[in-house]
């Protein structure tokens, strides 16, 4: 009994097991990377073509690049969760603290609380993506501002890194007075069939995509202007129509009670 | 019970011949229903996604086949239609696709930010989009309708308010569309 | 008999586990108020996923994994006739899964890795979470080890002897799960936790997918294991019954260790990282993997058969009514068979890919992993420490009633719950939405089955808090003498047996071999191609 050797030839269950499933894995071998694959083939392809296909070897990039013409773009800037890694934060805060001088007119450089009536955006704890995208679009024209886009005109790149990172280390300021409101459902809950996500999944409170920027504070007027812009086309440098795609759904009601809500907190 | 008498013996084979007439009665309910699937797969052109492409979930806006003007609806030479979609955070572009009845369909689809996927209710679409993928899904509907096209995978907080629309519509008047417009959507 | 010390070890990962799995069934059922139309869109719909998260970290890794493990020491000790050898390995072990449990958890409830149990890069969440699921995992490795050499230690002294077959069984599953546990293991340590801590930016998530797809099936089987062992070694003796074959038992059980790893990609059919021809691939060992249950059907049922005719039963089918039915573990194994039968055929859509393209991602697929694992699985999980608790605890059960309502109520309860998610995910309804617009003409015929669903999940609730009533009831009777405890025997026990049935070494060959072969090239593909990594979205920076 303990003389028998599992790991030998005469081990009828060794190569019984072995060869039973080396011959379903092969059938189904044959099978799924040469007959079906030829079978869905173009005429004159290798063999090698499509059994690498089958096989899943990664083509990088689609082989039919179309030509775009003229070539428009949303946004040049490339935004994930990484773009704004500083090497030196608090330089760059100091830098920025300078530079947002110039901004002071409107934006005031202690990001003061503005009136409801607004369109100026508070950036005051602004995030910094959000800014920083903002100022690339109105230097490359992606966003439209006959005022902005003479402001940005000079800065650099990393002027830009600068300011937003001044205005994102200042304190946030909310308006405060009614804390008790209970947030409309377009809100909390957007309206699934019509697609139009609900605004704290994106914009602060809940959770912040990013480039997305915090809504809580902004004055009303400003934000049913730019939900309006979206809607209508006139706005768009949102990345992959993000924005579009939620405010064209919206009601002009809907609009005016996002932004009453967020222009109260 | 292991006593080895004739009569125990006897019962054992009984028994074991039993399990091995129904081992093959499984072997063959298995067979069967494999045997289908590669008929389906070589003669109803039914396989899953069939080549495997990467490309950069975040330039997708700044280049190549899925920049915003690309996407939707494309009449190839050959007379099929190609489906173009970015799936995001929390929306699929375009959101209301539109699509002809009796038509070799391809969609093409990848997402520019987390893990997506969208399925069309009551056909059999269904597709996963990887960030750093392409995703390839050929069909063909057969009569114009309305269906919604929920995310299907958890892509998030946003992801309950992730439904896209998808509106089959009769050929003749879907090409005669098609002369007029390079992509075609039910965008409004 | 077993040992004190070893009788307090089973009953603290028992008792953890059952913990672990009603806090989760609670969370589970608020998850079903809280989408259906009986209750208004919630207002954070992070708190659902929170919920989520928790339920499947809580039921997927923390609760089958402590059951398997206390069960394993209980068989290790009772069917070897030896003491446990590394006992206080065993509680170290259980120490880790207590303190990943708590780690885990932590980040979780205070939404910092909302991001489900099946983790979803690029999205990333808390770094403590992870850590966390991977001192549970950790903690479980020890298990695996304590099991195969407290195995080969009793070989050592019974050279040739067959080992009995729930040993042999729990050994299967133990390094099932050692090598299930890899796929997971380095999706975590070498993709997710760098990114988490910040090390790295990016991640691959197609990759990141192929890996968990390597752990994510064969999980579902180191689950059943324990259920099955059940059905082979405790069933036939609790009926009054005998064992229809033991080598038919050994043979399942190897078959599921050689085909449950290399099929995980068929949760891939729909993913764009993977070639057609290793879907096909898959699906093909996919069918494999369900000989090993069908044979157990059959001997099952033999076994069953046999109880009956020996209580008198006559006919084709009359002997069903001779069956024990007033006996928990008989009611147990029906209602188990009849859950195994409904998910077993719903495993068959889904392993055809053409029909899995109507249900991948929908309700149907809840349904149908509710009904396997919560259905058929965990019953016996109850019928199982039915049976061993007198054994634990040195005391009588006596509320027999309790436990068959118990049974009854989550046999009824999980029918309820997963026959109209089946349905609902045919309409074409996805999964793992916090709220639905009920009130659109497209979505509305599905509101009577969520609320139907809903009622399922009441009864399993009710349910599971009566099985910790009864197991908290059955330490407070008075002390009895207890007969030895007994596994049930086959109606001819194999004197000696072929070595391929009596040892892990060609099964464990092949079992890595078939992964190598299936899993090999899909993986190293992916790892060569540098641009496919994305950048990591983090997760539970609300502001």
């Amino acid at each position: 009994m303990s003389e028998q050797r599992l790991f030998s030839r005469k081990n009828p269950w060794l190569w019984g097991s072995v060869g039973l499933v080396a011959a379903v894995a092969i059938v189904a071998m044959l099978i799924g990377f040469v007959w079906m694959p030829y079978s869905q083939s173009k005429k004159g392809e290798s063999l090698w073509t499509f059994i690498c296909r089958a096989a899943g070897t990664p083509l990088s990039a689609g082989p039919t690049l179309i030509p775009t013409t003229p070539p428009a773009r949303p946004s040049n800037v490339i935004v994930t969760a990484q773009t704004m890694s500083a090497d030196n934060p608090e330089q760059s805060i100091g830098r920025g603290g300078t530079l947002a001088l110039r901004c002071s007119m409107c934006h005031s450089t202690q990001g003061k609380l503005p009136l409801a009536q607004s369109t100026i955006p508070n950036l005051a704890g602004q995030n910094s993506l959000a800014i920083y995208k903002q100022l690339r679009d109105y230097k490359s024209g992606h966003r439209v501002s006959a005022i902005m886009q003479p402001m940005v005109e000079s800065l650099s790149d990393q002027d830009m890194r600068d300011l937003a990172a001044y205005y994102a280390s200042l304190p946030v300021i909310r308006h405060g007075g009614t804390p008790a409101v209970k947030a409309p459902a377009i809100v909390d809950n957007g309206a699934p069939m019509r697609n139009i996500g609900a605004c704290v999944t994106c914009h602060g409170e809940v959770a912040t995509k990013a480039g997305a920027p915090y809504l809580v504070g902004q004055p009303q007027a400003y934000l049913r202007t730019q939900l309006m812009n979206f809607a209508n086309g006139t706005r768009k440098n949102d990345i992959n129509e993000q924005m579009r795609n939620v405010a064209r759904n919206m009601t002009p009601a809907e609009i005016g009670l996002a932004a009453q809500y967020y222009g109260s907190q | 019970m292991s006593l080895d008498t004739p009569q125990s013996q006897r019962a054992e084979a009984v028994a074991q011949k039993a399990e091995a007439r129904w081992a093959i009665v499984v072997i063959l309910i298995i067979a069967l229903l494999l045997g289908m699937m590669t008929y389906m797969g070589l003669h109803w052109l039914t396989m899953p996604a069939s080549r495997v492409e990467t490309i950069d979930p975040s330039t997708l806006h700044l280049a190549g086949e899925f920049m915003e003007e690309n996407l939707g609806s494309a009449v190839e030479p050959d007379g099929s239609v190609t489906v173009r979609l970015v799936g995001s955070q929390y929306s699929f572009t375009p959101q209301c696709l539109l699509i002809p009845t009796d038509t070799p369909i391809t969609f093409r689809g990848t997402s520019s930010d987390v893990v997506h996927g969208f399925n069309i209710a009551k056909t059999n679409v269904n597709v996963m989009l990887v960030p750093g993928y392409i995703a390839n899904f050929k069909t063909q509907f057969s009569k114009p309708a309305d269906h919604v096209m929920p995310c299907h995978e958890f892509c998030g907080v946003g992801h309950a308010a992730m439904w896209a629309h998808v509106q089959v519509m009769d050929k003749t008047e879907f090409f005669k569309r098609a002369e007029k417009e390079r992509r075609l959507s039910c965008v409004k | 008999m077993l040992n004190e010390d070893t009788r307090k070890l089973i009953l603290a990962h028992f008792w953890v586990a059952f913990i672990a799995f009603v806090a989760a069934l609670a969370l589970g059922e608020w998850q079903m108020y809280i989408r259906s139309p009986l209750h208004s869109w919630i207002q954070n719909p992070e708190l659902y996923y929170r919920s989520v998260t928790a339920h499947g970290s809580a039921m997927g890794y923390v609760f089958p994994t402590l059951v398997a493990m206390g069960f394993g020491y209980a068989i290790s000790e009772l069917s070897l006739k030896q003491p446990l050898i590394g006992r206080r390995w065993a509680w170290a072990g259980l120490g880790l899964a207590i303190v990943g449990t708590l780690t885990a958890m932590i980040p979780v409830s205070m939404g910092l890795a909302s991001v489900l149990y099946t983790f979803y890069p690029p999205m990333v969440g808390n770094p403590f979470y992870y850590i966390g699921i991977v001192l549970v995992v950790v903690g479980s490795w020890i298990w695996v080890a304590l099991m195969s050499i407290n195995l080969h230690a009793w070989k050592k002294a019974n050279p040739g002897v067959p080992i009995p077959l729930p040993m042999f069984a729990n050994v299967a599953a133990a390094y099932l799960w050692g090598w299930t546990s890899v796929g997971a293991a380095i999706e975590l340590l070498f993709q997710i936790i760098p990114a988490a801590l910040g090390l790295k930016t990016t991640i691959d998530a197609g990759l990141a997918r192929v890996f968990f797809s390597w752990t994510l099936h064969a999980i579902v089987y180191f689950w059943l294991m324990p259920a099955y062992i059940a059905f082979y070694t405790l069933v036939p003796r609790a009926i009054g019954g005998r064992l229809y074959s033991d080598s038919m038992g050994r043979m399942a059980f190897i078959l599921f260790l050689v085909f449950s790893m290399p099929i995980g990609i068929h949760h891939l059919f729909q993913d764009p990282q993977v070639g057609a021809g290793f879907k096909f691939l898959h699906a093909v060992f996919t069918g494999m993997v369900s000989i090993p249950t069908l044979l157990t059907v059959f001997t099952i049922t033999a076994s069953v058969e046999i109880a009956a005719r020996l209580r008198g039963g006559k006919g084709a089918l009359g002997w069903l009514k001779a069956l024990p039915w007033s006996n928990p573990m008989m009611l147990a194994v029906a209602f188990s068979f009849i859950m195994l039968g409904f998910g077993g055929a719903g495993g068959l859509i889904n392993m055809s890919y053409q029909l899995d393209f109507t249900v991948h991602n929908t309700q149907w697929i809840t349904g149908h992993f509710h009904l396997i694992f919560g259905g058929a699985i965990v019953i016996m999980y109850f019928a199982l420490a039915y049976d061993l608790w007198p054994h634990l605890t040195g005391k009588a059960l006596k509320d027999i009633f309790l436990v068959k309502l118990q049974l009854w109520l989550w046999f009824v309860g999980m029918m309820a719950l997963t026959f109209p998610w089946h349905w609902v995910g045919i309409l074409g309804m996805p999964r793992r939405m916090a709220y639905f617009d009920y009130s659109n003409p497209a979505i509305a015929p599905e509101a009577f089955a969520v609320i139907m669903s809903f009622f399922g999940g009441l009864l399993l609730l009710v349910s599971g808090i009566l099985f910790v009533v009864v197991l908290a009831r059955g330490h407070l009777t008075e002390k009895i003498t207890l007969p030895e405890f007994r596994f049930s025997q086959a109606v001819h026990e194999p004197s000696r047996l072929p070595i391929a049935l009596n040892s892990f070494g060609l099964w464990l060959a092949l079992m890595i071999g078939l992964t190598v072969v299936n899993y090999g090239l899909p993986i190293s593909q992916l790892l060569a191609v540098k641009q496919t990594s994305v950048p990591v979205v983090p997760i539970g920076a609300a502001r």
